[in-house]
């Protein structure tokens, strides 16, 4: 395994009004984040929120091309960012200790916290398809080039680490330095990690290797 | 953090303690039983809040070292509002140590808090003032911001500053109106009750009116000779002679005192101060002695004269004299006088002051208990009883999130 001190490129925020990012997502020009009641547009060149949609939003949050996914309580909302509106609800795998989440291929992938866990769900149904073991907590988790990554949190420790889909282990490890947690986990598809600070209310872009 | 912990915390924060409650009510992981402990304290069964908060501590892993320490914060506070002082305030100092070296000042600073209002409640005034003179408020959020102010409006009020409780109680209203909570802002209007009701009766010259804090304040830093019938003491001019263990002697000053500037007839002397016996040549020889012993305790601050018929007070530099007497006498007023001066007391030493029997001492706390007028600390020999604090602390609970990532 690899491990090595994250490189942390730029950060935005905190935001007023949106104290604290419970998920991250990329949709190709806008950082969405999760602020609790709201989801919020990020210009990631500006550093400017630029709009945001009010819907309850409590952890992970994704993009598929077209619609964002984001975890509510117990359920994930499929919404269409144009309109703001709650095309449709699946329950979340976790019952609700669901924490992070990804789009890939088709499926959804959803962090289950403190069970230790990211289950690849249906995303029409919620259906679990498989699920994958991990020995921390799971705050966050993306899909960039065929590789998993997840993020953790417990304490003071944080990290992203890529995991291997098939058995859970840890290929690679990139340390956050002291105090700066992550909560939400989005790559932007190239060289770069978006990385939600939970109560810090902060986001951070963080060198993919 | 997960969904449903941030769907809870957000609704606990708002102040929908059921609708975090039911989140969460069926989760026994760490973050949900802390969430668990803090809503039902906020509903009031502190009990199982205790309890809860006790296992949430013991669940977080040993990496979730703040998260505990809040849980124990929670759980202190929880000790402190349903007054079991026996929970060990070097926990609490341990906790404080986690949160400031982890950067959690908001927290680290409400754990100070706590432990100065249970020296407050314990009746160390001293220490407590100490404490919040040491503790910076400034990063406290406006809920604490006003929790804290609350807590030195207490003290000052007990040390009989009424500016200072003033403005004590302006900050705390600020603070409260800045939280945006009606039940604090509550609070603390009833914390001002206190300044702006009468606290104490005063006789002077026969007459009798009711006297706010401030004008008790007044009356203690002016010319007057105030026989305090609250703290059993003699005051003027900033001297002070404590009467409290000598019942006889206070008796006959508060007679004395009452009847100025006119004097008092032995009879009527002898009937107050040895409890209605008829006076017999014995009985006013006694009182020859004791009005001896009272013009040695008053020397400098008053005469004793000897009259054709008993006695009279002669204050010091031709100044009035005044009683200083609580709103109430009731049959155990003289046992709350005492406690009033916010210290804390043990029977014995009530029974002392009081001059009468440890039982009629114990007969009188236990009836006031029931009252909820007085309340005891400690067990046996180290039992003290005390008035509750003049200035409440807020009842509702103030925990800050006990989060591992919050």
């Amino acid at each position: 395994m690899k491990t090595s001190a994250a490189t942390i490129l730029r950060e935005y925020g905190p935001f007023p009004g949106a104290e604290r990012v419970h998920g991250v997502t990329f949709d190709g020009r806008h950082i969405w984040f999760a602020s609790g009641d709201r989801l919020n547009a990020l210009d990631p060149d500006s550093g400017e929120v630029v709009r945001s949609i009010e819907v309850a939003s409590h952890a992970g949050t994704a993009f598929d091309g077209e619609f964002l996914y984001q975890i509510a309580e117990d359920v994930i909302h499929k919404i269409d960012p144009k309109t703001g509106q709650i095309l449709s609800t699946i329950p979340a795998p976790g019952n609700g200790g669901d924490s992070g989440l990804a789009w890939a291929e088709g499926t959804l992938w959803v962090g289950q916290h403190r069970g230790r866990r990211i289950h690849q769900i249906d995303p029409e149904t919620g259906k679990i398809l498989r699920t994958i073991e991990s020995n921390r907590v799971v705050t966050g988790v993306t899909w960039v080039d065929g590789q998993l990554w997840h993020g953790t949190w417990e304490g003071d420790d944080s990290d992203v680490r890529r995991i291997d889909p098939q058995t859970g282990e840890v290929l690679e490890r990139l340390d956050m330095p002291e105090g700066a947690g992550v909560s939400g986990l989005e790559s932007d598809g190239g060289g770069c990690f978006f990385c939600g600070g939970g109560n810090s209310g902060k986001i951070r872009a963080v060198r993919r290797p | 953090m997960d969904s449903l912990i941030t769907a809870a915390a957000q609704a606990l924060a708002s102040g929908d303690t059921l609708g975090a409650l039911k989140r969460v009510a069926l989760r026994d992981d760490a973050p949900a039983l802390a969430l668990r402990g803090i809503a039902m304290a906020q509903l009031g069964d502190l009990i199982r809040a205790k309890a809860l908060l006790k296992s949430a501590a013991r669940a977080f892993g040993p990496r979730e070292a703040v998260a505990r320490a809040r849980c124990v914060v929670a759980e202190a506070e929880i000790a402190l509002v349903s007054r079991d002082l026996t929970w060990p305030p070097k926990t609490l100092e341990a906790a404080r140590k986690v949160l400031e070296a982890h950067g959690d000042r908001v927290n680290a600073a409400h754990a100070g808090n706590i432990a100065i209002r249970r020296l407050v409640l314990i009746g160390r005034l001293d220490e407590a003032e100490q404490a919040l003179a040491a503790l910076d408020p400034t990063p406290l959020p406006p809920t604490l911001r006003a929790a804290h102010e609350l807590v030195a409006v207490g003290i000052a009020v007990r040390r009989l500053r009424t500016h200072a409780a003033r403005a004590a109680l302006d900050r705390a209203q600020l603070a409260a109106r800045r939280a945006d909570m009606p039940v604090l802002m509550a609070e603390v209007e009833t914390a001002g009750h206190v300044l702006s009701m009468p606290a104490a009766r005063m006789v002077l010259r026969g007459n009798e009116r009711p006297l706010l804090l401030a004008e008790v304040e007044a009356l203690f830093s002016g010319g007057t000779l105030v026989v305090d019938a609250c703290r059993h003491v003699v005051r003027a001019a900033g001297a002070m002679v404590s009467l409290a263990s000598r019942p006889v002697l206070f008796a006959l000053a508060r007679a004395l005192a009452e009847a100025w500037p006119a004097d008092v007839s032995r009879g009527a002397l002898i009937a107050r101060a040895f409890r209605g016996k008829h006076a017999d040549e014995s009985h006013r020889a006694r009182l020859r002695v004791e009005i001896g012993r009272l013009r040695a305790e008053l020397a400098g601050l008053a005469e004793v004269s000897a009259t054709k018929r008993g006695f009279a007070l002669c204050p010091a530099g031709a100044a009035e004299a005044a009683v200083l007497a609580p709103l109430v006498e009731g049959p155990h007023a003289a046992v709350l006088a005492f406690l009033a001066d916010g210290e804390a007391w043990s029977s014995s030493a009530l029974a002392i002051a009081l001059g009468t029997s440890p039982r009629t001492v114990q007969r009188a706390l236990d009836a006031l208990a029931g009252e909820e007028k007085v309340q005891a600390i400690g067990r046996g020999r180290a039992r003290r009883w005390m008035s509750p604090p003049l200035s409440s602390f807020p009842t509702i609970l103030l925990l800050p999130g006990p989060l591992p990532s919050d």
